[in-house]
This record gives structure tokens, sequence and C-alpha cells, in this order.
């Protein structure tokens, strides 16, 4: 039982706080080794699917099925399985570093040696060895936020949820917590990801689903979304008057938007160069041209930008 | 309400994590609670006695030390493990989201409300018996009467921290834990049978003393001295009041938890 992958499927997940509906018929499977993102903006039900996942938020109708385990009615066994990192840091203040891995092992029934072993393990994983004995208040949120993932690794889960687990980090601790989900997925474990960061769903997932009120608008891998949505080239114009780029845009018969000061012009799949040189005779005062990207995706499919 | 799977494992791990904090910081977290009620005892004791010399409760006599002693390892109860389960648990459901991390883990939310329950319990335990010993040391209650006071203690503390959280479950801000507190732990605590026989107050205030839980637990305390009304009725009474009280909380926590 312990080294056989397990598949996590969601059935029809609704969720609904009164007559208000915030999660709408998700269906989706998560399999070993593969990184699952959904992607939207704040409010969009992301957060309310991962705990409907785990079992703490109770779905208003369908469930989850994960290896043998059905969820919320079996989802404390289910959780013995899972690594869960919540958006907000829990970590024990009352403890030390050490102490919150070592502590927490306990809930699994890993105890003494095993437990104190393990969490050294975890810490040098996490690349936090040199801070065993520190407050969790000493520690800087990227830090934190490895501390909230290696306490979710104790018991070597087969599949872990990341709740927007990079956001108010800088730069350089997003890339270490990419390093590491990348090394999950390399082992094995299925991850689901939820994230409003683009760039982070674009390098990370194998597959997304884009969420938008509660409800999933499309679907795919991001290659295959960003082809199917948008082309392959977008070009960004600023300091043309709206009216000719609509009228571009209109006999190109591509998608075209405006966007903060600019305009976004997609550029047609078969012939791109024909729409760029007449773009290039309006003399715009500022002009990119560039790949497509999922934050494309995403404002052609919602009218608004992820953030 | 779901995931009422309960295992004494999970139980044990929940209050085995509140027992590792309390062993951490315990010469802040143990000394100065505990001190608390055993300085009244030692206060109210010598400094009253002399004037109040003998206190008639039922048909004995006793010096005023021996009757407030009981009261005091009431107190003791009351205090501990009220403050345990307001205070404390209001901040592991709030601040620290101490709850919500342990629902990650495989633990259902019943094992961590009677984990929670449970170390609330002990702590109103560990300072009425230190209470106790302190009245034992000071020959002004038998140590055989102590150990078979144990049970009752043990009830106090649980109905007294089912109440605690009950209050955390209620309150928003943790200031309102003072609210309770002034409408309901003082007026226990003063009128209940502590410091003096209820049945020196007016009429419609000895009814109502009556009626609270800390009247029933220290004359169950009092119980070498003989019980006003039977032991059977002031045991079920507080048996009751914790059903009602971890009834009540339960269904207060878990909406804040579980959406």
């Amino acid at each position: 039982m312990s080294d056989e992958p397990l598949t996590l499927t969601a059935y029809d997940l609704w969720k609904c706080y009164g007559d208000r509906p915030v999660v709408e018929g998700i269906n989706f499977t998560l399999h070993p080794g593969e990184i699952v993102g959904l992607l939207g903006p704040n409010g969009a039900g992301k957060t309310t699917t991962v705990g409907m996942l785990y079992g703490l938020v109770i779905p208003t109708r369908g469930f989850v099925q994960f290896g043998p385990w059905q969820i919320p009615a079996q989802g404390k066994q289910a959780r013995a399985q899972m690594g869960i990192v919540t958006q907000e840091d829990n970590l024990d203040p009352d403890f030390t570093v050490f102490e919150n891995l070592s502590h927490f092992a306990h809930h699994y029934h890993i105890t003494g040696v095993k437990a104190r072993d393990r969490a050294g393990e975890l810490l040098s994983l996490v690349k936090l060895q040199d801070k065993a004995q520190a407050q969790v208040d000493q520690l800087s949120g990227g830090m934190k936020r490895r501390l909230v993932l290696a306490r979710a690794l104790i018991n070597r889960p087969k599949i872990v949820f990341l709740d927007e687990p990079t956001t108010g980090l800088d730069p350089d601790a997003r890339q270490e917590f990419w390093r590491m989900v990348t090394q999950l997925k390399a082992e094995g474990c299925g991850v689901l990801l939820t994230t409003h960061y683009m760039d982070e769903a674009q390098r990370l997932c194998d597959r997304l689903f884009l969420m938008q009120q509660g409800k999933v608008i499309d679907e795919g891998t991001p290659a295959v979304l960003i082809e199917r949505v948008i082309g392959e080239e977008v070009a960004e114009i600023e300091g043309v008057a709206v009216e000719k780029l609509q009228a571009l845009s209109q006999s190109f018969a591509v998608w075209g938007r405006q966007f903060g000061n600019g305009y976004l012009l997609a550029l047609p799949r078969d012939n791109p160069e024909a729409l760029w040189h007449q773009i290039e005779t309006l003399h715009a005062p500022r002009l990119t041209r560039r790949r497509a990207n999922l934050e494309d995706v995403f404002l052609r499919l919602t009218g608004n930008l992820l953030g | 309400m779901k995931s009422l799977s309960i295992t004494p494992w999970g139980v044990y791990s929940v209050w085995w994590r509140h027992f590792q904090v309390y062993r951490s910081t315990w010469l802040v977290n143990f000394l100065p609670p505990v001190s608390e009620p055993i300085i009244y005892l030692l206060a109210f004791g010598f400094g009253l006695t002399p004037l109040i010399g003998e206190v008639t409760y039922g048909s004995t006599t006793l010096s005023y030390s021996q009757f407030i002693a009981p009261g005091m390892i009431g107190i003791g109860v009351l205090f501990q493990s009220f403050f345990e389960g307001a205070y404390s648990t209001f901040i592991r459901l709030n601040f620290q989201k101490t709850w919500q991390a342990l629902l990650t883990a495989p633990l259902s939310f019943s094992e961590v409300f009677v984990g929670d329950w449970l170390w609330a319990t002990t702590k109103g335990t560990i300072a009425g018996i230190l209470t106790g010993l302190v009245a034992v040391v000071a020959q002004l209650y038998a140590i055989q009467h102590l150990l078979l006071a144990l049970p009752i203690i043990v009830l106090g503390s649980l109905l007294f921290g089912a109440f605690g959280l009950l209050v955390a479950g209620m309150v928003r801000k943790i200031d309102q834990v003072n609210v309770p507190i002034f409408l309901i732990i003082i007026p226990m605590f003063t009128l209940c049978g502590t410091y003096f026989p209820r049945t020196t107050l007016p009429q419609a205030l000895e009814v109502i003393a009556n009626l609270l839980p800390l009247a029933a637990l220290v004359d169950l305390l009092r119980w070498p001295l003989g019980l006003p009304n039977g032991w059977l009725l002031p045991l079920v009474w507080l048996i009751a009041w914790m059903c009602l009280f971890v009834w009540l909380a339960a269904k207060r926590i878990y909406p804040l938890l579980f959406r």
C-alpha cells in the first residue's frame, strides 16, 4: 500500500454559501508525478477547491476520491498520504524550527529517534539545517514557506497541495521553492498548485485549469492553451489611436484588446509578418513583439488580468 | 457534522503537542497561575481566621481556614481550566492557527477538539491537586480525602474547560473574553460557597449561586464535611453542565474551521 502511487479525482465539486455558489462543478484528476495548476485571480475559488480536496471545506455537492478514500468522509485517513501547504503560515511559534517538524511527526505516529531523523532530513532538503534551533519568527518569508513545505512532507506524501505557495516571496526565494516542487514531481509525487502568477504556472505545471468566479473556463497544457487561445506571438503597441488598431484587428480577424496605456494585438499564426508590417507603418512610440503567454490567455478569456 | 472519527492516538497526539509547549515554558506557565488559589488560601486562611474564628457548615463547626480550603481547590480548577480553554484556545484558533495546522495532519475535528479540551482539563486538574496538597500540608484537608476528591477535580476541570472552549468559540476579539469573566466567572468565584457558606446570602442571590456549577463542585469537594443535598444531585448537575458546554462549544467551533 505505502509504495503504491495514488490518483486523486474530483467529481463535480460544488460549494455554495447560502444561495451564492463559489465553486461550480469542478472535475479533474491529479496523477502521480504530475503538476496540475489552478490558475485564477483572487476570489476565483482556488482555495475553496483545495479545501474540498483535503476535507476542510465540505462540498455542497460532489466528492473527491483519493486512492481508496472518499473525501470528506474519510478525509482523516486520506490526509495521512497528503502534504498540505496552506496559504497562510500556520507554523507553531511555540516551537523551534526543528521541533516544528519533529513534533508534527507525532501526529503521523512517527516518534522519538525516527521523528528526529526525519526532521533532520527534511531540514537538509529545504536547506534550513543551520536554522534548526531558531525560533519561527526569526525566519524570513521564504524560509517559513520552505519550513511549511518540509512539514507537509513529513510522512512522504503521495500528493502535495500548494496553495499560493510563493505569494509575497522575492524572486530568489520563488526560484528556490520551484526547484523543490520540481524535485517532488521527479520523485513521483502528484502536486496541485494554485497560483495567480502566470510565470509560475507556465514554468511548473503540466496541466492547467483556468478558474474564474468559481468555474473552470478552460484547461490544457500551458503551451496548448496559449496556442489555442492566442496564437504564437503578440504585439504590444503604445501611443497609437485605438480605432486604428481595432480596425487592424478586424481586418486580420485576430484578437486585440486595450490594455493599460497600450493595446495588445495577436499576430496571425499563418502570416504574422503581414500584420506586423502594417503595425510598423503606424510608427508607434513604443512597440514590442513577443511570444504569447498565459497572461494574454487569461485576458482574452476573462477580460481581466490575473494579479 | 462530519469528521467525527476519533481515536485515542489522535486525541493524545493533540494533547501531547500542548504538553510539549507547556514543558518548554513551564516556569512561566505553571507557577504564577497555580500560585493564585494557594495565595488566597494562605492569605485568607491566615488573615481572616483570627477575625472570623469558626464557621458552621451544615451541622459541622470548623475553622475558617478549613472551610475555605476546598473552595480554593475549586477556584484553582475553575481558573486554570477556564483560562486555558478560553484564552489559549482562542489564540490557537485565531492567531497561531494551530487548529488549522493540525487539521492538515491525519487528525479529525473531534480529535483536535477533545485534545484541546483534555489539555484544559489537565491544567485545571494540576491546579486543583497542587492547591489540595498545600491544604494537606497545612492540615486543612486530609490526604485520603484529596485522593477521593480526584474524580471531582477532574470533572470540574472538564466542565470549566468546556466552558472555556465555548467562550473561545463565541468571541470574535480576545478582549471579549472579559465579558464572561466579569459576568459569570467572578460571581461564581466569590458567591458559590468558596469564601463563605451560601446560606448567608439573601435568598434570591442564594438561589442563583446554588444554580451556578461552581457551587455543586465546591459542595462535592467539601464532602468530608457532609453534603447538604446528597451527592447524586450535584454530581448529575455538574455532568449536565459539562455536556451542555461541550456540545455548545463543538457546535460553535466546528463552523469556524469547516466552511
